[in-house]
């Protein structure tokens, strides 16, 4: 047992020193030749992967990628402050994007990038730039659903009692609750609020969960961000007994919610930053967006996803997307209605 | 027969340098996201702060986080000593085998579970769902420990009871339990402190705890001062709780007597009791380990064909990786915090009652802490190093009940023995603690391994870019609605995991291996 013990704490003790050295040489930055860009990226790998290869095969900068959560993300750069190791930020959604520069963390990008970008798509302070268009619709079942509503309000209609569902946790619903107080104001928003729950609606912590439950009979109607209905189609392998709509043209539920990039202060390539943001606006890059990852093109809104309407005809209502950063007003909201 | 704290002949006048530097820097550590948690506190505005504080939303939140606690708690002691029981003092077949695996839904995370009960029925939600849940996947921390405690348990009292005419109920409830009470009180503590820190179950479930809000507010409102205040409400619950066991575990009877009459119970043979036993177990096992591991199994094989076997393998060599690296980091922590609270150091009690303090943050608390913490120093930041450092200060409380226990069960006289021999405090502590308090502490570090092979949101913000864990590979999956794709790495995460689990049984059995002296 003696010499057992001694054995094994020799090779314990060899394993932790090997093992603890090795992470402080893993950690030092190997400057190799060519440049590097670190991106903090909300947008996930299976998705932006392929593009972000593309990039490097055409520019020869290397990507050091980072996948999380926009919203997690954003947080831990907030944290970070002027450590960060990060040069580019890519989020899924624009709130994530507006935190961080309300935090006065990203640096303003140069005017020829900013031309590419209609204004609305992009922050005021010329800090961050959309790049896919991801839209607010309602799914439902065709079997059970006749008449479609045409616009947010006609949800509160007693017919929709306990056929409704929301998902009131997540980004893009508190982003459409946003929208809802910047246009009508508080009050008023908190009345069509109080007006959804009286129909209580079924809550759901995830979007797909909200399309699945469609599918399988569970609700009638959802609202929902475009692209879950491709895929949770491409997960079950199957069509899916629902189908996706949008309101009435301007309708304030037909919002447009941007993923979006902006560079850090703390960039160490500002220049090869920039190009990325560049290689993702431009023509080719966006078509393959549409086509492979089924969203809107912020450049040319006259490309399509498949099987959906064009975004000139969707209307949707012009809000300005950095006020989505500060969603303690609309969770507050939610809290006081009992939705959060 | 000296009344004296334990460990009296290894205590001189003062407290050995080693070990206090060790306790200090535990205690400096510990401090780092209370620190952080303070300072974000304080940076919010106190007329917004106190809103929050005393607005109806927080008391609902107090409520409901309060009540999932005791009543899971409740239950999986109730449980967990029971299923204990069963396995220990009845004749079932293949008594080893069955310890083994009603122990192993430890291994499947929180997520998983509550992911493949919701598959089969993806209406469950709510309250009740989230107590079935994490009852069912909590339940081992306390038959683990009851188990243990079971085997330290002096028989002979027992027996002579029941000739005595004592019914078998009223024998376990006056007899055995009091002996059993502080492992027990250890293990339902781990619960309680698990139950206020999981975020997995409540968010897919959708109940309302303070985890689940202070995430919420991270990730939607970027308001870190309110969920830094949420937090430390979380830490100020923690301190109940461990105030609670604390007590509960001073006044249950010691027994440090290192001689035992009897040491085996006699098994119970009876048809009854041995059916009933049997049915609780089987009915155990369906619930938390049979259904989790079929559907994952079943979504597996499904999906057979297009996994990606190389990241598969990687993420599983990352996985271990960092997780054995926490625990040893965890261990060396521990050891010297147990050797201090024996020889009844106040330092070493605070060390030992601070870790516990810690254990309820949530990851992405300690997440953003060590974020704040580590980005100060770049060569620091988003390492392995800083990583599995996460790990232990996130888990390190599991191994400091057992570590504290094992460290206390060493014969008093085997350490007088050796000091009469004149051998220093070091010799004696690796010639006659250790390898005595091994099994315990072996224990302590498998179930710190285990707890870092799961651990997702602090993983997300600390590990080295590029480098992927099982868990998360797996959360990146479900993020775009894999959810079969993600299914082998579950599998894999809960296999790789199986195996210290196993392990964890093995050491405590056998009682030559305590020190009992005939």
């Amino acid at each position: 047992m003696g010499s057992k013990l001694k054995k094994s704490r020799l090779f314990l003790a060899l394993a932790s020193f090997a093992a603890l050295a090795s992470t402080l040489v893993g950690c030092s930055s190997d400057s190799s030749e060519g440049q590097s860009l670190v991106i903090y990226s909300g947008r996930s790998e299976e998705f932006i992967a392929p593009f972000l290869a593309e990039f490097t095969e055409k520019t020869g900068i290397q990507l050091d990628v980072r996948y999380g959560d926009s919203a997690a993300l954003a947080a831990q750069i907030l944290e970070e402050g002027e450590n960060s190791p990060a040069d580019l930020f890519l989020s899924q959604d624009a709130g994530s994007l507006g935190a961080v520069s309300a935090a006065g963390l990203l640096r303003s990008l140069d005017q020829d990038l900013i031309k590419k970008v209609e204004n609305k798509y992009q922050s005021t302070n010329q800090d961050w730039v959309g790049i896919t268009g991801r839209v607010r619709v309602f799914v439902y079942s065709p079997d059970r659903v006749s008449v479609l509503p045409k616009s947010i309000d006609d949800l509160l209609a007693a017919e929709w009692k306990g056929r409704l569902a929301i998902a009131p946790t997540n980004s893009s619903f508190q982003a459409f609750i946003s929208s809802l107080i910047q246009s009508r104001g508080d009050a008023a928003a908190e009345q069509w609020l109080n007006g959804l729950m009286k129909n209580e609606p079924k809550l759901y912590e995830k979007n797909s969960q909200i399309v699945e439950a469609v599918d399988a009979g569970e609700i009638d109607l959802g609202l929902v961000n475009h692209y879950y209905l491709w895929e949770v189609a491409q997960e079950l392998g199957r069509d899916l007994n629902a189908a996706i709509e949008f309101f009435q043209p301007g309708d304030l539920g037909n919002l447009i919610n941007v993923s979006g990039a902006g560079i850090l202060n703390t960039a160490k390539n500002f220049a090869g930053a920039q190009e990325l943001i560049a290689y993702l606006l431009e023509e080719g890059t966006q078509a393959k967006f549409v086509s492979d990852t089924h969203e809107y093109s912020i450049v040319n809104p006259s490309l399509t996803p498949e099987g959906l309407p064009a975004l000139a005809a969707i209307k949707s209502p012009a809000i300005d997307l950095s006020t989505l950063a500060d969603l303690k007003r609309t969770q507050d909201l939610l809290i006081r209605v009992g939705l959060l | 027969m000296s009344k004296k704290a334990h460990g009296e002949a290894t205590k001189a006048s003062h407290v050995p340098l080693g070990l206090f530097t060790a306790a200090l820097f535990s205690l400096i550590f510990i401090a780092i996201p209370l620190v952080y948690l303070l300072r974000r506190a304080l940076e919010g505005n106190w007329r917004s702060l106190s809103a929050l504080l005393f607005r109806e939303k927080t008391a609902q939140i107090f409520t409901t986080t309060s009540s999932l606690v005791i009543i899971v708690s409740l239950m999986a002691s109730i449980l967990g000593v029971s299923l204990a029981w069963s396995l220990h003092n009845v004749k079932i077949p293949m008594r080893n085998l069955q310890q083994a695996l009603v122990i192993l839904p430890i291994a499947i995370p929180s997520y998983v579970f509550t992911f493949s009960w919701i598959s089969i029925n993806p209406s469950i939600s709510g309250f009740w769902a989230a107590v079935f849940i994490l009852v069912l996947s909590t339940t081992p921390y306390v038959s683990l420990a009851a188990l243990s405690g079971l085997r330290r348990v002096d028989w002979s009292q027992h027996e002579v009871a029941m000739t005595l005419g004592l019914n078998p109920f009223r024998t376990f409830i006056e007899i055995t339990l009091p002996q059993i009470r502080n492992s027990v009180a250890a293990g339902t503590l781990l619960v309680a402190l698990y139950v206020l820190s999981d975020f997995g179950a409540v968010a897919l479930l959708g109940v309302d705890t303070f985890t689940r809000s202070i995430s919420n507010l991270y990730r939607g409102s970027f308001d870190r001062s309110s969920a830094a205040v949420l937090a430390l409400i979380l830490v100020l619950l923690s301190a109940t709780l461990i105030a609670i066991e604390s007590r509960a575990r001073g006044k249950a009877r010691q027994s440090r007597n290192s001689a035992r009459l009897l040491k085996q119970p006699i098994l119970i043979n009876s048809r009854g009791t041995k059916l009933a036993a049997q049915i609780l177990i089987a009915l155990y096992l369906a619930l938390s380990l049979i259904t989790p591991m079929g559907l994952l199994l079943l979504r597996f094989f499904n999906s057979a064909g297009t996994i990606d076997y190389p990241s598969l393998f990687s993420a599983s060599i990352s996985t271990i990786v960092a997780a054995f690296l926490g625990a040893l980091i965890s261990i060396s922590l521990a050891l010297p915090i147990g050797l201090l609270v024996l020889t009844g150091s106040r330092l070493g009690n605070l060390a030992d009652k601070g870790v516990l303090l810690v254990h309820a943050l949530p990851g992405i608390v300690m997440g953003l802490a060590l974020v704040a913490f580590g980005s100060e120093f770049p060569w620091l930041y988003q390492t392995l190093g800083l990583l599995a450092f996460s790990y232990a200060l996130l888990f390190m409380a599991k191994s400091v009940g057992s570590v504290r226990s094992a460290l206390a069960r060493v014969p008093q006289n085997l350490i007088d023995i050796s000091a009469t021999l004149g051998k220093s405090r070091a010799q004696t502590f690796r010639a006659v603690i250790l390898p005595l308090a091994a099994p315990g502490v072996l224990t302590g570090s498998l179930l710190v391994l285990l707890a870092a092979m799961k651990e997702l949101p602090a993983t997300l913000m600390l590990r080295p870019t590029g480098f992927e864990t099982l868990a998360t590979e797996m959360w990146a999956l479900t993020a775009i609605s894999r959810f079969s794709e993600a299914a082998p790495y579950a599998l894999f995460l809960v296999l790789i995991a199986a195996i210290p689990t196993f392990l964890i049984n093995r050491p405590d059995r056998g009682s030559n291996e305590e020190g009992d002296i005939a």
